[in-house]
């Protein structure tokens, strides 16, 4: 594969921006998903009656809020492999 | 008590021993262990490869553009005639990547209709093993549907335990070890048709209970709502985060343990990524895209 520098330069600053996409959009899901979490093992504390109710409250929720670090995911790959 | 032997441990031992022989014989990451028949005879063997795992995600991911850079053109099956008609209504062939999409769509749909004759041609008063699985989904779904559209909108569980049930037979087929085999919803066009579908179910419920004419003044009408604009871009990213979501995570995850798995040699930890971006996400997933769908549309029969 032989590119010309200006193709080089494009390719390079495209890897670079899928490394900060990723890196960045990371870690709001991070910590959105370990606050449910953590609100999942108080709810369970306090009334572990319902434990599976909030288990699967807490995956749902961590499914969606997810959602911003799956979109972050996608234009990595598209900056990885479109260019 | 006599201790009975299990048939089933020896095969399993043999397996084993003959994986632990063949990953100490296979040496290093550049070469590799070739086993097999070549001009009749028994071969095994060390050889040098070439491995790129750029062009294996090109291969695996994108194989239009793989076919396009090595210069494979796809072979034409059937007579000329055929193939002149088609060209002539539909243009250019299609190219390879869609017809896997839609084969392993037909796939996915053979499954479900032999799974639906199969558990109706077997239906019992004292449920059987998989008749109870199946039961157990749908009492479940019924029961949410229940809870968030109330007791006279029941008649929406098919379509929601239909969605639940193909998205998830959708992302279970690609951890069937057959080479080809893929989830269809690792492509975009699957999880935004669905979207799609979601959304035009959602404004056929808002139609049905407020009337047309009410409900697109919401749209239109910016005396009435003066974020109307607003609305329609809403209802555009609707369709993006439900299936970019399903879309993103599906990939994002045969992604991962194709490269993980590279790294290994196909040992046993590509066993444990399966069941964890296979199983648990897929089937997450799928919960949670049924579960959008509903709340979408009890958001426009609460209004």
């Amino acid at each position: 594969m032989d590119l010309t520098l200006a193709q080089g330069i494009v390719k390079a600053s495209a890897l670079l921006g899928a490394g900060l996409c990723m890196g960045m959009g990371a870690l709001g899901p991070g910590v959105g998903e370990g606050f449910v979490a953590g609100k999942a093992c108080e709810g369970i504390a306090r009334s572990p009656e319902n434990a599976s109710l909030i288990t699967r409250t807490m995956l749902v929720g961590q499914a969606v809020s997810e959602s911003t670090g799956i979109y972050s995911l996608v234009i990595a790959l598209l900056l990885i492999f479109s260019t | 008590m006599a201790k009975k032997k299990n048939p089933m441990l020896k095969i399993f031992l043999i397996f084993f021993i003959i994986e632990i022989i063949l990953v100490f014989l296979s040496g290093n990451f550049s070469r590799q262990l070739q086993v097999g028949f070549e001009n009749k005879k028994f071969v095994l063997r060390n050889i040098e490869f070439h491995y790129d795992l750029q062009d294996e995600i090109t291969e695996e991911f994108q194989i239009d553009e793989y076919n396009r850079q090595n210069n494979i053109t796809p072979d034409v099956y059937g007579s000329e005639k055929i193939y002149d008609l088609f060209k002539r209504f539909f243009g250019a062939p299609t190219a390879l990547g869609t017809f896997q999409l839609l084969r392993m769509i037909l796939i996915v749909d053979i499954v479900l209709l032999f799974m639906a004759l199969y558990i109706r041609k077997h239906l019992l008063a004292r449920p059987s093993k998989s008749q109870l699985i199946f039961e157990l989904i749908y009492t479940s779904l019924e029961e949410f549907v229940t809870e968030t559209l109330g007791k006279e909108k029941a008649n929406y569980t098919p379509y929601i335990v239909t969605l639940f049930i193909f998205i998830w037979v959708c992302n279970m087929i690609g951890m069937i070890p057959i080479p080809g085999f893929m989830e269809p919803t690792r492509n975009l066009n699957v999880p935004l048709g669905l979207g799609f579908m979601v959304v035009i179910v959602v404004h056929f419920t808002a139609i049905k209970m407020k009337g047309a004419w009410k409900h697109f003044q919401n749209y239109i009408n910016p005396i009435k709502n003066p974020l109307c604009l607003l609305d329609i871009v809403g209802e555009m990213s609707k369709v993006v985060s439900i299936s970019f979501r399903l879309f993103g995570n599906i990939l994002g995850g045969a992604i991962i343990i194709l490269v993980v798995s590279s790294l290994v040699s196909f040992v046993v930890f590509p066993v444990g990524l399966n069941l964890f971006f296979g199983m648990f996400v897929g089937t997450i997933q799928a919960f949670v895209f049924t579960m959008l769908a509903l709340t979408y549309i009890g958001v426009e029969i609460s209004e």
